[in-house]
């Protein structure tokens, strides 16, 4: 132990959460729990069309309802936008985005008048009375045939294309696929699915003439502060973001939307807060997280060895996207590889617009390439006669060959591909689930196995990521706190702050407390996002409890007159080594260090207060995982009933087991409703047909077995800890394990979903079609 | 997702409850308010008023009457489920009320909401069709009964009129060597029905059917009878009946099938034959 880190007494353990008594109890402040006096509250008017000009709006029935304060148009609100940009994309020339739709309605849900009502039961009233003409417009609903179009989504992008990234050109490739031994060229379709999260998007906004206060239900309270700042052209002092607890946000919470710019910009025009948290519907309205396709080819040679491999990604980035899609899109094409040992790879990713909901970020928003990858290897494997998992194995990377660049530039390092891989397979008993498979079958029974990996870069170093500061103060009494920017949407933030501040500073976990969320008490910081908080936090915590646990010792070696270097940090006591009773807690040193600042070495600062900066040690950290999971399909019905699920990640050395594993539990059980439930779909005309939990299907209990987890923890990262991020990881590896496993039980059947879901009735049309073509041989 | 504006009504008795109806002219019985609240609150539906029977004891309860039982139509799904006089005198019912929703549903809905709300994918509805239970209903007009087979006619449509209530269900009881099952294909446990069979069987010597009974769900705009597979399966041996063929021939005769997010219809009616052979094959083994 040196003299500025501290132990790992918590760290690696499973400490209960912090958060759940208040949570669990019911004592959670979400933005809907917020009462302010005199507080309005906001509906939007939606366009019922996925595309029509907006000819005239009257809103003169809606302004005499009694209890109706102010309906606005994009005429009264988009004048105000000063500066519209996202801080992570600065620069970028961007898709335009008003905060209302003016001119142009451009998906059903879009924006186009806000009511400012008593309550949102008059303000639903009222906006049903807003009197809206439009003229219905054709719509480009499916971005997969949006080139060949005449309508456009936006007159400034020709073919709807917003944009297009590419790698090395596909011709440098050719010679391999032309002499390979096999090559597999498949397209997969990912439907669209949604994050869901269980608190909606939502905001209240209180002007009080020089300060804008928002309680926000975000992940970034700093860039949302930033954000609104620009917008309104006011100094970011004048904004304070508050956020307590926000429920559940996974990507979808991590920018500003169009209906947050509305309540910023209405703010300074209503003489009262204003509150909107959106219903259900307008939720599941709100961005199509998922949705695209690719055409993946892969080249093997005869005993299975990946020769190359190419995507052509094609993204519906919907009307609105935000942030800029061109640029977090681009990483299907970069992370395509995966963990894989071949150098030749390609990719091109092109991004439609369609009137449908923008795109949002999403729990592993590249997460399509393994989809795609993984998918495409079962598929391969059997073209090859090989065993899927036996391919898998000649073709992961081992941790030794780490670092390794991979064929689309990524290079890849601190990893365990295929030790991963094999403690998952282990876990499940390959051997033995495939004679019990081999048994099911002969009795009439369909049971398939699927495998996923993938590599995932955690915490970037990008510009606005690749730092992140905390304060640490100890109180005149001894007890902690420790600010952070925070963001935590369930992740447990707070939990891993008290953990890791506790053995930063060397005191008892009960005497830790945090404060996360508000940008007028805490540093600078990006907040959640990228899997990025818990490497940057224990980086943020290091440094600044280096700065205390050397003032501290100064204070004690001062005071009991012994060298700073024999101080040791222990038990909330600052002790001479090898002298226990030689000591002074942290009560008597803060005692010292506040009120009796002539009793201190004349070089230390008074008080026990510290801020300083983490600074990201690699442009980023990299995790992986394999997901392994077995199921039963019902041919009569198309049922799946998932029999086992098992993830075994690298998520380096662990702060708290719980937190890994609720990421993880947290993120597979999204991805196993991409797989099988969760559908965002349109009719032709654009409407969407899965807006309430009637039709749009999350798993619950009863779909989702028990998760079992296999930690990897030999590889430890670059930076503070060896720690590495966690939190997206579950949802990107769940939906190809699922399909994998379904195609597996098909198999025999002649049956391949690539097209997600795999629903029953999906399932059956599949069978159905593979009957027919048996009927005709 | 608040609904439209409403004036409440609680009434202290079913008289006043009928009366209510017969005065308000856009009344909207609440019976426990599983489907209509989301309804008012996506305002597909709107009501000027709305007419609560919470505090109707009058329709709860759960009693043999003349060789039927009788169960209040306010009396709740729960309560149905944890009956003993159910499980024991109607093993349909008792058998389809853990597939609706779930237990929080449950707890609130009722039998005679779901009946009276009439969804062609609701268990309760196929049930009543299938078991040839009556409806009591009563108006200021005066009391009627209504057999179901008279009662589903249309989509979340029924012969009640709008002044009147539906006050209870008399469900008959089968004796002698009998078998029932529900078989449901549904997306997620709790889900309504993609599609859905319910079948009751007494068997007699020899194993002859001597009566069967097929409720199909999420099959048509009102809840089914599979006659034609009745009428085969009538009088002859269970061991020379197909259970695939049975089902077959329930879901042949259907003409209305609907189809959505959740399946075609033809995936339906695939689906649904193969939800009453199942049905069927359990009901048979618990006959014998």
């Amino acid at each position: 132990m040196s003299l500025t880190e501290g132990s790992a007494r918590y760290a690696g353990s499973r400490v209960a959460r912090v958060e759940d008594a208040r949570l669990l109890t019911g004592h959670g402040t979400y933005v809907d729990d917020i009462q302010r006096p005199g507080m309005l509250h906001a509906c939007f008017v939606r366009s019922p069309f996925a595309r029509a000009r907006i000819e005239q709006i009257d809103a003169s029935a809606a302004l005499a309802l009694p209890g109706v304060h102010a309906v606005f148009t994009a005429q009264d609100l988009n004048p105000g936008v000063h500066e519209l940009s996202f801080t992570a994309w600065r620069g970028v020339p961007d898709s335009q985005r008003p905060p209302l739709a003016e001119g142009e309605a451009r998906f059903v849900g879009d924006p186009v008048a806000m009511v400012i009502a008593v309550d949102r039961y008059v303000a639903e009233d009222a906006a049903e009375l807003v009197d809206v003409e439009y003229e219905a417009l054709p719509a480009v609903v499916d971005y997969a045939t949006a080139h060949e179009t005449d309508a456009l989504v936006w007159d400034e992008w020709a073919g709807n294309l917003l944009g297009r990234t590419n790698g090395r050109p596909v011709d440098d490739l050719a010679p391999i696929f032309e002499s390979a031994h096999l090559v597999v060229d498949e397209t997969i379709h990912q439907q669209a699915y949604v994050a869901v999260p269980m608190e909606t998007r939502g905001s209240i906004v209180e002007w009080d003439g020089s300060e804008l206060t928002i309680w926000a239900s975000t992940q970034t309270p700093h860039d949302f502060r930033m954000f609104a700042a620009r917008l309104l052209g006011i100094p970011e002092h004048s904004v304070r973001v508050i956020a307590r607890d926000t429920g559940g946000a996974f990507g979808q919470k991590v920018n500003p939307h169009r209906e947050d710019m509305c309540l910023y910009l209405a703010a300074r025009k209503v003489p009262a807060p204003i509150k909107f948290v959106e219903d259900r519907r307008e939720n599941l309205m709100a961005s199509q997280s998922r949705h695209e396709h690719g055409r993946v080819r892969m080249a093997f040679d005869a005993d299975g060895t990946i020769l190359a491999a190419s995507i052509d990604s094609v993204q519906d980035v919907g009307a609105y996207p935000i942030p800029w899609p061109v640029g977090s899109g681009s990483a299907v094409g970069a992370l395509f590889p995966g963990g894989y040992r071949f150098s030749d790879a390609t990719f091109d990713c092109r991004f439609m617009l369609s009137n449908t909901p923008g795109r949002t970020a999403y729990r592993g928003p590249w997460q399509f390439e393994t989809v795609a990858r993984e998918v495409t290897l079962d598929i391969a494997a059997r073209r090859l006669g090989v065993d899927p998992v036996e391919l898998r194995r000649r073709n992961l990377l081992r941790r030794d060959e780490l670092p390794f660049v991979n064929g689309n530039g990524m290079p890849l390092t601190d990893m365990t591909p295929l030790e991963t891989f094999e403690m998952a397979v282990d876990m499940l008993g390959y051997d033995a689930f495939r004679r019990e498979q081999a048994e099911a079958r002969a009795a009439g029974r369909y049971l398939g196995v699927g495998t996923a990996s993938y590599v995932e870069p955690t915490a970037s170093a990008m510009p606005f990521y690749g730092s992140e500061g905390a304060t640490i103060r100890i109180e005149p009494s001894g007890v902690v706190n420790v600010y952070l920017a925070g963001g935590s949407a369930g992740n447990s933030l707070e939990t891993t702050a008290v953990q890791l501040t506790a053995d930063a500073l060397g005191v008892d976990i009960s005497m830790v407390h945090t404060i996360q969320g508000d940008t007028a008490l805490t540093p600078f910081g990006a907040g959640t996002g990228g899997s990025r908080s818990g490497p940057m936090v224990a980086g943020a915590i290091r440094e600044t409890a280096a700065v205390l646990r050397e003032r501290i010792a100064a204070i004690a070696a001062h005071t009991l007159e012994a060298a700073a270097e024999d101080i040791v940090l222990e038990d909330g006591k600052a002790m001479v080594k090898g002298s226990p009773a030689n000591a002074l807690t942290y009560a008597q040193i803060a005692d010292i260090a506040y009120f009796k600042a002539g009793k201190l070495p004349p070089d230390i600062p008074a008080g026990l207060e510290a801020s300083a900066r983490f600074r990201a040690e690699a442009p980023n950290v990299w995790a992986n995982a394999t997901h392994v999971c077995t199921c039963e399909v019902d041919v009569e019905t198309g049922h799946v009933r998932l029999l086992r699920y098992i993830v075994a990640e690298d998520c380096g050395p662990m702060i708290n087991p719980n937190v890994v594993e609720g990421q993880i539990a947290g993120g597979t059980v999204q991805g196993i409703g991409g797989a099988l439930l969760e559908h965002f779909s349109w009719d032709e005309d654009g409407n969407p047909t899965a807006t309430t939990f009637v039709d749009y299907l999350l798993p619950t209990s009863t779909e989702v077995p028990t998760i079992e987890y296999g930690h990897m923890e030999g590889s430890p990262g670059p930076g503070p800890g060896g720690y590495k991020g966690v939190g997206e990881g579950g949802a990107i590896g769940a939906p190809p394990a699922v399909v994998n496993a379904v195609n597996d039980a098909l198999a025999p059947l002649g049956v391949t979903v690539t097209r997600l879901p795999a629903d029953p009735a999906h399932i059956v049309s599949l069978l159905q079609q593979a009957d027919a073509g048996e009927d005709r041989s | 997702m608040k609904p439209a504006p409403f004036a409440y009504h609680a009434p202290r008795s079913v008289d006043d409850a009928v009366a209510l109806l017969a005065e308000l002219d856009d009344a909207k019985v609440l019976a426990g308010g599983q489907s209509l609240a989301p309804l008012l609150n996506m305002r597909l539906a709107v009501f000027s008023d709305l007419v609560d029977l919470r505090h109707l004891d009058e329709l709860r309860g759960i009693e043999r009457r003349d060789g039927a039982l009788w169960i209040g139509a306010a009396t709740t799904q729960a309560t149905v489920e944890r009956s003993d006089e159910v499980a024991a005198a109607v093993p349909l019912l008792a058998k389809a009320t853990p597939l609706i929703g779930h237990l929080q549903i449950r707890n609130r809905g009722t039998i005679g909401g779901s009946i009276a709300h009439a969804d062609p994918a609701a268990e309760y509805p196929a049930v009543a069709l299938a078991l040839d239970a009556e409806m009591e209903v009563t108006s200021v007009r005066g009391t009627r009964v209504v057999r179901a087979a008279d009662f589903f006619d249309g989509l979340w449509s029924t012969a009640l009129a709008d002044d009147e209530l539906l006050r209870g269900i008399r469900f008959p009881v089968w004796e002698g060597r009998c078998g029932f099952a529900v078989e449901e294909v549904a997306r997620r446990h709790g889900d309504f029905a993609v599609a859905g069979a319910c079948v009751a069987v007494e068997l007699g010597d020899g194993d002859v059917v001597e009566r069967c009974r097929i409720g199909m769900f999420g099959l048509g705009s009102t809840p089914e009878r599979g006659v034609d597979a009745e009428v085969a399966a009538q009088g002859r041996p269970v061991a020379e009946l197909d259970a695939r063929q049975l089902g077959e021939a329930a879901v042949a005769p259907l003409t209305s099938i609907p189809e959505d997010l959740n399946g075609s219809a033809d995936y339906r009616r695939r689906v649904g034959a193969v939800a009453v052979a199942r049905a069927w094959t359990r009901a048979v083994e618990e006959a014998r």
